[in-house]
């Protein structure tokens, strides 16, 4: 009896060494895992703001894209305004709605800026599943159906507006990146 | 397949119509009859039976009987219509419809193979093309001999009404759409109704009129609907292959344009040598799998199609496919794939009338190597497979870009092989985004690729919406790009809109009609592959006071990540060493540099790259250059000396400052003055300014007057300078005992000298050389005081003498000199030696190089000059027998012959001899190494001081004779061949007939001319040719001069071995030598026999020395000078060895054989 009491507690003793061991190689490789976990999103961060800086830097180049604060732009209410984007699904929907009217624009020069709008939001919803958010991909407005006729008939308007607005939105969104916005 | 068809036999009348279904056997047999035929109407119940008068009734409706297909209708009324029916064999009664009097019909039914046998037929086969937008009638006489005289006319009438009931009326008349068809010479008439889509299942009802020689035939009236009655094209693309499994396989393909599967049915035959075979085959795929195929076997297969589901018309069959099997098959035939993978070949192998069997097929490739056994599988009894693992790049041989597989028995392949592309699609694309971030150019290379005949090469990829995968794949949803080969013979592929982050993963496909091949696809995100725009508005300055190069820049726009930037920096110039240097801190805008030369132009130039490494480093951006200013005060003071020129008459003392310019490495980079700063103990300190010059003088007043010269740019004056006292008592301390001077060599001299112990503070030295006893100008260094020895490197004329002057220079003054004029002792000697050295040791190293070389080319030359003239003397009579390996066995001709030589000179005329003879003969021992003693013969006539001979040890002595007389030569050829021992004897024409005949016998005892001198004049040459001849004039021919006598030395060398016997002379009366006299008569040379040595046989002499000038002219003209003694007679002795020419050779060889025989 003794001596199986000797064992089990022998085999308990081992147990507990396997159990010890197994811990301590995972605390080991947490470090790494942590780390390759990180690593990617961490990339997608800041490929973020390269991409939302480059964008801008593409706008600055523009030159007509400056606006005058001292005059209001009526009958383009479609654009999205300057208003504060808080979470990420309100800048992809934002951003949704500017890839439509570039892709609308027959300027060549924003089609570059569409593209890369394309791999922003592409890098939004990366960001969006790393946290988890149900992120459905946004769809441009219903309202903008009419898009080419107002386009047709005010085409500079319609393209300064939008990228200057473009612009300040994602100023913008570059601020409330380092925030760590929520979904 | 039967087609079922409704027909719908409507009664042409208001009022009555009939509708008669029936399945109609397709194609459709349209009958009619001639209008004045009556018949038996089987008529159904409740219809009366009507035999109506058809004549001139048009109303009438009749079925009629014709008698045969040539009926003639030509004389039935015109526009006689004629109502017919459709037959079928299946049915052999036709419904008929008959057209009353009062407007009823009346329906019946009647035989139909009367009808066929004697009325006018026709088949009508309609059908829907298989676009769905046609419908087709055709129509075809029966008998196509029937109405061929006729014009044939037809027209279809037909309506689609939208719904069509079975309660609906049947349409009027006139709500039927004639239609006309073509109709073609050989009788069949075609034709259209367009149907539109969406009545493609509506019943269309229809019926035709055919108008010929006057008679209208009509068809009952018929209903189909369009979509029942599709006829698909016939299946294109018909080939087959072998499967692995040794089976054949046909393949077609499916048309696309019917909105319904399709069935097929394959008729195949197989004509072998051991079989026949024929086959049909329904199957819905569009392939058919047949039997094993045989060798040297022949194939013919057709294929339609119809509607798999519903009733549809079959196809026309396809063109027959014919594939024939050769006795040897490989299957594939050719297989193209990459470098690293696995193919497989199979064969079958027929020897004769015999398939060989599986386990005896070995494999071999390009005809030089067998595949290995462990490679080789048998599938089923015939087909033997070979699999080829990992496979090299096909080496182009020839024209041949692919191996050969053969596919052989054990002993003979047939000469059938299968062909193997392996293509190594390694290719490597490279990709740039350019510094916009626009536009992202990719590049690749196919010269990798061997150029396969009708090979394409095409760049495709595929876009990932964000970065890359993983692992690249080839996907199946890619697009092709456009890519233009550049001059590089690289293709370039530009991607214009770019995603940045997206993942492009691109391969490169190779197209050929073998199959495609894709090279390993690699994928590349722009944004990571950006080569940024250089650096923009670039500046290079030195930093005053700091004195750092300074470079400056502003980052390109593009791209946002953090950069580290490269500048690179030299020395301007045509060949800039440039030197890197690396700044990491993206934020920084400049660097500053230390550099070796401040007062020198930099240039510099800057190139940028993503910090993270990623990318490419941007071009270099366009240099700046630095612009030299001054940067500092200038470091010293220029170093100056003194001339003083001192005026006894007015006890004055005038000093000369001077001083070299200060380099920019000294001043910092300019001088804009020199100032000179006086100090003396009566008027203090002052200074004057001297502008740019470099030389000062003032007057020395004072005892002691201390000078400062200072440099001034456009910073300040000079940070340190050097001062010079003037102070006469210092000026006789004497601290340097000793001063020698040592040239090494005419550019550096050493000077050393000895210094005593002094109390004043020795600062340093001025060294101060110049050429003695001239107003040459003076130069000077100054020297460490530490220093006790001194290079001058300078350029000293030895023959010059200088004067060298130390002076010490003290803090207090300028100490006395220590003046040498010259160099010390035997200095001078050797640097003058040094020089003739120089000179004379090369010019006595080239002598003996030259010496040495001239040697070498005679001692060559002399050999070749001996050796390549010796003939072979077995080819002469007199040396037949002979065997030169044993001198023994043939030195008693040479014996005999000294003796005869002896006598010689005795056999000459005793008149005036208008020639010079000589006789040389040579003799050399076998040991002998000396040269060969020459023997000159001058024989005259006799006198006082005739028949002298001058003898000399060398043939071409100059010191022979220095009297002009013939040429003696001797010749020893046998020098390499001791055994061999000759004479030969020489005779020069040339002093004959220039001479005077007179002087010559007078002065010939002394006459013995050089060789020297004949050289010069008769250009006679021992180097190429040996010549002797004796020449002897027409005189008697047995008087030889009495007062001709030898020398002792001649008798000696005559008679090395003893002399000749008398009997030797009797006894063989033809020796080495012929010397006869000659008499002349007109041109016809007579010669006495000489009792003492043989004559020349007559045929033997030269009686016209022309021959010799034909072959050998220079020999002619060099030693009988024909030109002026054309007429003389003589007899010439020819020696047995001549090298003039080949020609000449032979002749004289002949003629001494003739001699001697």
């Amino acid at each position: 009896m003794c001596g199986s009491f000797g064992l089990q507690a022998q085999e308990a003793h081992l147990g507990r060494k396997m159990h010890c061991r197994l811990l301590c190689q995972f605390l080991w490789l947490w470090p790494y895992l942590f780390c390759l976990e990180a690593l990617p999103i961490h990339k997608v961060q800041y490929d973020t703001k390269t991409l939302i800086k480059t964008i801008v830097t593409r706008i600055n180049d523009i030159s007509h894209t400056s606006i005058s604060s001292k005059q209001r732009i009526t009958g383009l209410d479609f654009i999205p305004g300057l208003y504060p984007v808080l979470t990420l699904s309100r800048m992809d929907q934002m951003l949704a709605i500017y890839q439509q009217i570039l892709t609308s624009l027959p300027s060549g020069n924003v089609t570059q800026i569409s593209n890369d709008l394309d791999n922003l939001r592409d890098l939004l919803h990366t960001l969006a599943s790393s946290k988890s958010c149900p992120f459905p991909r946004a769809r441009g407005l219903k309202t903008l159906e009419d898009l080419d006729g107002v386009l047709e008939a005010s085409l500079h308007s319609a393209e300064v507006v939008v990228l200057s607005r473009l612009q300040g939105s994602l100023q913008d969104m570059l601020q409330e990146l380092d925030f760590s916005p929520e979904c | 397949m039967a087609c079922q068809k409704f027909c719908v036999a409507l009664l042409y009348c208001e009022f009555i119509y009939l509708i008669t279904a029936f399945n109609l056997t397709y194609p459709i047999k349209l009958v009619c009859m001639p209008p004045n035929t009556t018949y038996d109407f089987l008529m159904p119940a409740g219809i009366s039976k009507n035999t109506s008068n058809l004549k001139g009734h048009d109303e009438a409706f009749f079925e009629a009987k014709s008698n045969s297909s040539g009926t003639d209708y030509s004389n039935l009324l015109y526009k006689t219509t004629f109502h017919c029916c459709f037959w079928r064999e299946e049915d052999k009664n036709c419904s008929v419809h008959a057209e009353g009097i009062e407007g009823k019909a009346s329906v019946s039914t009647v035989n139909s193979l009367a009808f066929q046998q004697t009325g006018a037929n026709w088949n009508i086969e309609c059908w829907m093309k298989e676009d769905l937008k046609l419908f087709i009638c055709y129509i075809e006489p029966l008998f196509k001999n029937s109405f061929k005289n006729y014009d044939l006319k037809a027209h279809l009438l037909y309506v689609l009404p939208d719904v069509l009931e079975e309660s609906s009326l049947v349409p009027e008349m006139g709500s039927f759409q004639p239609v006309p068809c073509n109709c073609s010479a050989h009788g069949g008439c075609e034709c259209h109704v367009s149907v539109p889509a969406a009545k493609l299942n509506d019943t269309l009802l229809m019926y035709l009129k055919i108008t010929s020689a006057g008679m209208v035939f009509q068809s009952p009236l018929m209903s189909v609907q369009p979509m029942n009655i599709v006829k698909p094209d016939p299946p294109s693309g018909l080939h087959m292959e072998i499967t692995d499994s040794g089976n054949l396989k046909i393949f077609w393909s499916s048309s696309t344009l019917v909105p319904f599967q399709l069935q097929y049915q394959v008729k195949y035959s197989e004509n072998s040598t051991t079989s026949m075979r024929e086959a049909y085959e329904i199957v819905s795929a569009t392939s058919l799998l047949m039997g094993g195929v045989l060798p040297g076997s022949s194939y013919e297969v057709q294929v339609r199609s119809k509607r798999l589901d519903g009733p549809g018309i079959w196809s026309d069959w396809s063109t027959p496919l014919i594939f024939t099997t050769q006795d040897v098959l490989y299957f594939p035939p050719k297989i193209l794939t990459s470098v690293g993978s696995n193919v497989s070949f199979h064969c079958i192998y027929k020897n004769g009338n015999k398939v060989l069997s599986s386990k005896k097929i070995v494999w071999w490739i390009n005809l030089a190597e067998k595949i290995p056994e462990s490679q080789y599988d048998a599938v089923g009894d015939h087909v033997s497979k070979v699999t080829l693992p990992n496979l090299n790049a096909t080496r182009p041989r020839g024209r041949f870009t692919y191996d050969a597989v053969y596919c052989c028995s054990e002993h003979e392949c047939h000469h059938r092989y299968a062909e193997l592309y392996v293509l190594d699609v390694n290719i490597k694309i490279l990709c740039e985004t350019d510094g916009y971030l626009t536009k992202m150019t990719c590049r690749w290379s196919a010269n990798a690729i061997p150029s396969l005949t009708g090979s394409t090469l095409q760049l495709r990829y595929h876009r990932n919406s964000l970065y890359c995968p993983d692992v690249p794949t080839i996907h199946s949803t890619s697009e092709a790009k456009d890519c233009h080969v550049q001059r590089d013979g690289f293709y370039e592929c530009v991607f214009q809109p770019i995603f940045l982050l997206s993942g492009y993963t691109m391969w490169i496909r190779v197209n050929h009609s073998l199959g495609s091949l894709d090279s390993p696809p690699t994928c590349v995100v722009p944004d990571s592959m950006v080569k940024p725009l250089p650096p923009s508005n670039v500046k290079a300055e030195i930093t005053v006071k700091t004195g750092l190069l300074k470079i400056s820049w502003k980052k390109p726009i593009f791209p946002e990540n953090n950069l580290q930037f490269q500048i690179r920096y030299g020395l301007n110039g045509k060949e800039i060493q440039w030197k890197m240097h690396e700044v990491y801190d993206a934020k920084s805008k400049s660097a500053s540099l230390p550099v070796p030369d401040l007062c020198a132009v930099y240039a510099a130039q800057v190139r940028c790259k993503r910090m993270d490494g990623l990318g490419y480093w941007s071009d270099w951006s366009t240099p700046a250059y630095t612009v030299v200013t001054d940067i500092k005060v200038p470091i010293r003071g220029p170093e100056f000396w003194r001339i003083i020129n001192e005026d006894i008459t007015k006890k004055e003392r005038n000093i000369t400052l001077l001083w070299k310019p200060l380099l920019k490495h000294d001043s910092l980079c300019s001088v804009r003055r020199y100032v000179v700063k006086h100090n003396t103990s009566l008027k203090g300190t002052w200074s004057e300014d001297v502008g740019n010059h470099t030389n000062f003088t003032f007057q020395w007043t004072e005892q002691t007057h201390t000078i400062t010269v200072l440099a001034f740019n456009s910073i300040g004056a000079s940070f340190a300078n050097f001062n010079l006292t003037f102070s006469q008592p210092i000026s006789k301390v004497n601290i340097v005992q000793s001063l020698n001077a040592y040239p090494l060599n005419s550019s550096c001299v050493i000077l050393s000298w000895m210094l005593s112990l002094s109390d004043y503070n020795l600062m340093y030295f001025i060294l101060e050389w110049k050429i003695l006893n001239e107003d040459s100008e003076i130069k000077w260094h100054r020297i460490p005081s530490s220093v006790k020895r001194y290079y001058i490197h300078d350029h000293f004329i030895p023959i010059d003498k200088y004067q060298f002057s130390l002076y010490p220079v003290f803090m207090e003054g300028v100490g006395k000199p220590k003046i040498i004029n010259s160099f010390t002792q035997g200095d001078i000697e050797k640097l003058r030696n040094y020089t003739s050295i120089y000179v004379i040791v090369p010019i006595i190293i080239s002598s003996l190089t030259l010496l040495l070389g001239t040697l070498l080319i005679l001692h060559q030359r002399m050999k070749k000059l001996f050796w390549e003239d010796v003939p072979n003397p077995k080819n002469c009579s007199w040396a037949q027998g002979l065997n030169f390996q044993k001198p023994e066995t043939f030195e008693h001709l040479f014996i005999k012959h000294t003796e005869s030589v002896t006598f010689g000179p005795l056999l000459l005329e005793s008149e005036t001899i208008s020639e010079d003879i000589s006789v040389d003969t040579s003799w050399k021992n076998k040991d002998q190494k000396a040269p060969t003693p020459m023997v000159s013969l001058l024989l005259t006539t006799p006198g006082p001081e005739k028949g002298s001979v001058c003898v000399n040890d060398q043939c071409n002595s100059a010191s022979l004779c220095e009297a002009e007389c013939s040429t003696i030569s001797c010749e020893d050829e046998s020098r390499r061949q001791p055994s061999v021992k000759y004479a030969t004897l020489l005779c020069n024409s040339k002093s004959s007939a220039i001479d005077d005949e007179q002087g010559l016998i007078n002065s010939s005892g002394s006459k013995c001319f050089s060789s020297k001198n004949s050289l010069s004049k008769d250009s006679f040459s021992w180097d190429i040719e040996t010549q002797a001849f004796l020449l002897l004039s027409d005189q008697h021919p047995n008087i030889i001069s009495p007062d001709l006598t030898f020398s002792e030395g001649l008798d000696k060398l005559l008679n090395p071995e003893g002399n000749f016997s008398e009997e030797n002379n009797d006894e063989k009366s033809v020796y080495y030598l012929g010397v006869t006299s000659i008499k002349k008569e007109s041109t016809v040379f007579l010669t006495d026999e000489s009792r003492v040595l043989c004559p020349f046989p007559a045929h033997c002499l030269f009686t016209d020395i022309r021959i010799l000038r034909d072959s050998c002219s220079h020999l002619v003209e060099n030693n009988f000078n024909l030109g002026t003694s054309d007429q003389k007679t003589f007899v010439s002795y020819m020696p047995q060895f001549q090298t003039c020419s080949a020609q000449t050779q032979k002749i004289m060889e002949n003629k001494m054989c003739d001699l001697t025989v």
